[in-house]
This record gives structure tokens, sequence and C-alpha cells, in this order.
């Protein structure tokens, strides 16, 4: 037993030990930067999982600009209400509601539109779009590749047997992935965010001459303006030669759903006066696949 | 083993032939784990070169001026290094953050995350100790033809992991069967593309 050069193994490496411990206790304070408390105490009520559906590349990042005030209390899309609610008293601040989002598709096509080529290519919404704007007829078209349902972390999305990508609103926490990697969404909003309250939705997003609409869909939106009128309460309006909906004034009255030509306006699921729908887009909501459906819950919010 | 050819060969040795990941097998964890993005598999090559090259300087220095004259390098340069490169990581870290904070946030969650990279402490390990590059061949390398070693695997590193997602990139838009698809694939990949840098040792002979 070499007693001595047990010594020195041990000295060797306490003096690394010490040398690193001076150096890193030194660079602490040397090189100490200040953390808001306030930084610290919101990092703390966040999640935690850097997940990064926010935008910012950690929850650190985010801590920091809800604590400088630059984001707000309800930056955290994963965390929702529960998360919100303890950033605020972190914060100081009261309370307040999520303006929870979930994602909701500008577009009927699927089977209703007609191809303009047969694509052969690579099986992605992305590479297809890239071929003289993609096989539909329609340029705003959904390509039913099925690029959101791939990018969606939390499994929310799925294609149906139209090839449509319909959204489970349970899943969908309304973090936007879907609505940045349709290929569509950087030229028209072919996939939007829209409020969980929203009981309506277009399922158009054609920019396209009326005529143009016409022959390459049969359910497009012809901005005839039957819905303006129809609405009761001034939620739906023609903008662009395209009907768009008003969350804030929509009161779930279906009447647009009703009088619309071409079913283009369909019950999205999120309303309260749809128990048990909670996928949006699905072909049995779907006014021009089920027409039925659509009177149906008509009918029930008539009795309501 | 000093002239520019043989400081070529050894960079070319430990980048390719030798290739960390692909040849030797270390550091396959985050191999696998960030292939799948490019934009992050870039940050992390780059982090990576970065503390490898600091790490191998400091521990060089450490072996040849504390360890090897003590006598204690022979058993005690793996302990001794692994407190060496988690003390440097911490206190760069430190320093990026009060003088640099944009390279802090460029580098984010990487510089902790490199601490227990295994390729990093392969690295330092294999430049004083006889090992797989080394053949067995007891030979110490000057300061010179460490960094340029390290280089050359860290560079290795940084090429493999960006090759491989690459493929990573198309293979997910490829027509995989369902029961393959993700991680096996990866997995397949990964063998196939090791295969091909084998190919590269007896090419040269080294």
């Amino acid at each position: 037993m070499d007693v001595v050069l047990i010594l020195k193994a041990v000295g060797a490496l306490s003096l690394i030990g010490a040398v690193s411990a001076i150096l890193l206790g030194t660079a602490a304070q040397k090189f100490h930067v200040d953390v808001d408390p306030k930084v610290q105490r919101v990092l703390d009520a966040l999640p935690g999982a850097n997940c990064g559906a926010c935008g910012n590349p950690s929850c650190f990042g985010a801590a920091e600009g809800i604590a400088e005030g630059r984001l707000p209390v309800t930056t955290c899309i994963a965390g929702g209400q529960e998360v919100a609610d303890a950033i605020a008293e972190a914060m100081g601040q009261d309370a307040c509601a999520v303006a929870a989002v979930t994602s909701c598709r500008h577009c009927g096509g699927g089977t209703n539109a007609k191809l303009a080529y047969a694509y052969g290519g690579v099986r992605s919404c992305n590479a297809a779009s890239k071929l003289a704007g993609g096989s539909l007829l329609c340029p705003y078209g959904c390509l039913g590749y099925g690029d959101c349902v791939r990018a969606c972390p939390f499994d929310a999305m799925s294609l149906d047997e139209r090839g449509l990508p319909i959204v489970d609103l349970v899943k969908c926490t309304g973090c936007g992935i879907c609505v940045t990697e349709c290929p569509r969404g950087k030229s028209g909003n072919l996939l939007e965010l829209i409020p969980v309250t929203g009981t309506v939705a277009v399922r158009c997003s054609s920019r396209d001459k009326i005529k143009a609409r016409r022959d390459s869909c049969t359910m497009s939106c012809i901005a005839c303006k039957k819905c303006e009128k129809a609405c009761p309460s001034d939620a739906i309006h023609v903008i662009d030669m395209l009907a768009v909906v008003d969350y804030e004034k929509c009161t779930a009255c279906l009447s647009c759903v009703a009088v619309c030509p071409q079913n283009c306006i369909d019950v999205t699921g999120r309303a309260s006066k749809q128990p048990a729908a909670v996928t949006d887009g699905a072909a049995g909501s779907f006014a021009g696949f089920a027409p039925t459906l659509a009177t149906v819950a008509l009918e029930e919010a008539d009795e309501a | 083993m000093s002239s520019l050819s043989q400081l070529m060969l050894l960079f070319v040795g430990a980048a390719l032939v030798n290739n960390i990941l692909l040849t030797r097998f270390i550091a396959l964890c985050s191999f696998f784990g960030i292939s799948n993005d490019m934009h992050t598999s870039i940050g992390m090559s780059l982090a990576v070169i970065f503390v490898m090259m600091m790490a191998s300087t400091a521990t060089w220095l450490f072996y040849y001026f504390l360890l090897k004259p003590l006598g204690v390098g022979e058993f005690l340069y793996i302990p001794a290094f692994i407190l060496v490169i988690a003390a440097l990581v911490q206190f760069v870290e430190m320093y990026l953050r009060k003088y640099s904070p944009a390279l802090y946030r460029a580098m984010g969650i990487f510089l902790p995350l490199i601490t227990t990279n295994c390729a990093v402490l392969a690295a330092a390990t294999e430049a004083v100790k006889p090992g797989f590059f080394k053949m067995n061949m007891v030979y110490d390398f000057t300061l010179g033809e460490n960094l340029i070693y390290t280089l050359g695997v860290a560079c290795g590193y940084g090429f493999a992991l960006l090759s491989f997602t690459a493929m990573r990139e198309r293979l997910d838009l490829a027509p995989v069967p369902e029961w393959l698809k993700g991680t096996p694939m990866a997995f397949i990949t990964a063998g196939l593309l090791s295969l091909g840098y084998m190919g590269l040792g007896s090419l040269f002979g080294l």
C-alpha cells in the first residue's frame, strides 16, 4: 500500500476542487447578474416544460418578458387559466381571463374542391404547394396532406375521410403551430386561431374572383351577403368578398348557417349549445355534408 | 508528428476516420436527442466545438502540470477531468451571462447540457491517454496537437450530427412504414451511416 500515492491523489483532487470552488465563488460574485425577484416568482408559477409554444426560447425567457411587462400574464399557452392566475398573483395583478383560442380551418374543400392536376409527389402540403401552387384549382384551399396534423405537438388534429384536418377542441391549446406550418397560412388564413366561444366559422378563405371560386369548389363563399342580412346581431360581414365572423358580437343564433346557399358557414362544435361536439370541422358537424345536423342545432337553439 | 501534413492527417483522422459519433459510438444520446431539428443541431454543434476546445486545453494543462508530475495521472485522470470540465463550463456560463448576453441566449440550454456530454470527456481523455484513437501508442500530444485533435473531434461531431439531422428531416417526409416511423427508422439510418464511416477507415488505412 503506497500511502504517499494515496495522499498525492487526494491532494491533487482536493487542489482541483479548491481551485474550482474559488474560481466559481469569485465568478459568482464578480459576474453576478441581478435577477429580478419578480422573474423568479413568475418562473416558479410557469410549468417549466420549456415547450416554446409562447414563442420564447424557454420558460425563463417568458418569465423575463412577463416580469418586464413586455408580455401579458396570459402568455403561457400550455398552462391555460390556472397558470395565468398564478402568474397574475406573482405579478400582483388581478387575475384575468385567458383569451383562449383554438385552431379553426377556413376551408370546406376536400372532396368538394376540383383538382387542377394529379399530384404524385411527396405527401406534404408544403412540398405540394411549391408545385404550381398545389394540385387544387383553388389556390387558397386545404391541400389535405396533413402538415398541420404532423406538426401538432398535442395530437389534437387529424385528417378525416374528406382529407381535411379536424381539430380536437379538448386537446387543442391554441399554440398556433399548425397555423405557421400550413403553407396556406402564409398566403391566406386557411387555419386561424378563433376564440373557444366561436360557434360558427366560414369554411372558405378564398380571395379568388367569385366565378373562379364557383368553378373550383362547390362550397366556396360567393359573397352573396345573405348571412350579413340574416344576422340579427350584426356579427357577420362580407369583407373583401369573403364572409367574416365577429366573435365579439356573435350570439350563436345560427341564422347564418341556415341561410348560406353554399353551406359554407358551419357549426364549429365550440358552442355550449352543442353539448357533445368537441371536434371542430368533423364531417358530422359540417353543414354541407350533414345539413340536418345544423337544422337540429338550430332547433335546439330555438328551444333553449 | 508536427509537419503540416501530419497535423492535417491528425485532424482528418479525428474528424472522419475515427468519427466520435459514428465510428466510436460516443455521445449518442445527444445524437438521437436533438437531431430532429436543423436549427437546434447547428446550435449544439457550435456549442460543442466551443466547449470541447476549451475543456481539452484546460484538462491538458491540468494533466501535464499537476497530475503527471505528481505521478497520479495514470489512474486519476477521469475524475480529475470531470471536475475540471464541470467547473469550467459553469464558469464560462457565468462569464457569458455577464459579458455576452446575446451569445448566452444563443447557446441557451446547450451549455449546461454539454457539461455532461461524454464526447467532451472522451476527447479530453484520449488526448492524454493511449486509447482507441492512438491504437495503444504511447505518445504525448503537444498542446498544439491536442488543439488540432480536439477541433477534429468536435468538427466530426458537428458534421455527423448535421448530416444525420438533414437525413432525418427528409425521412419525416418519406413513406416509411408506420411501425418504423420515428426513432426505429433513425436507428436504422444511423447504422447505415455508421457503416459508411467505417469504410473510411479502410480507405486511408489509418
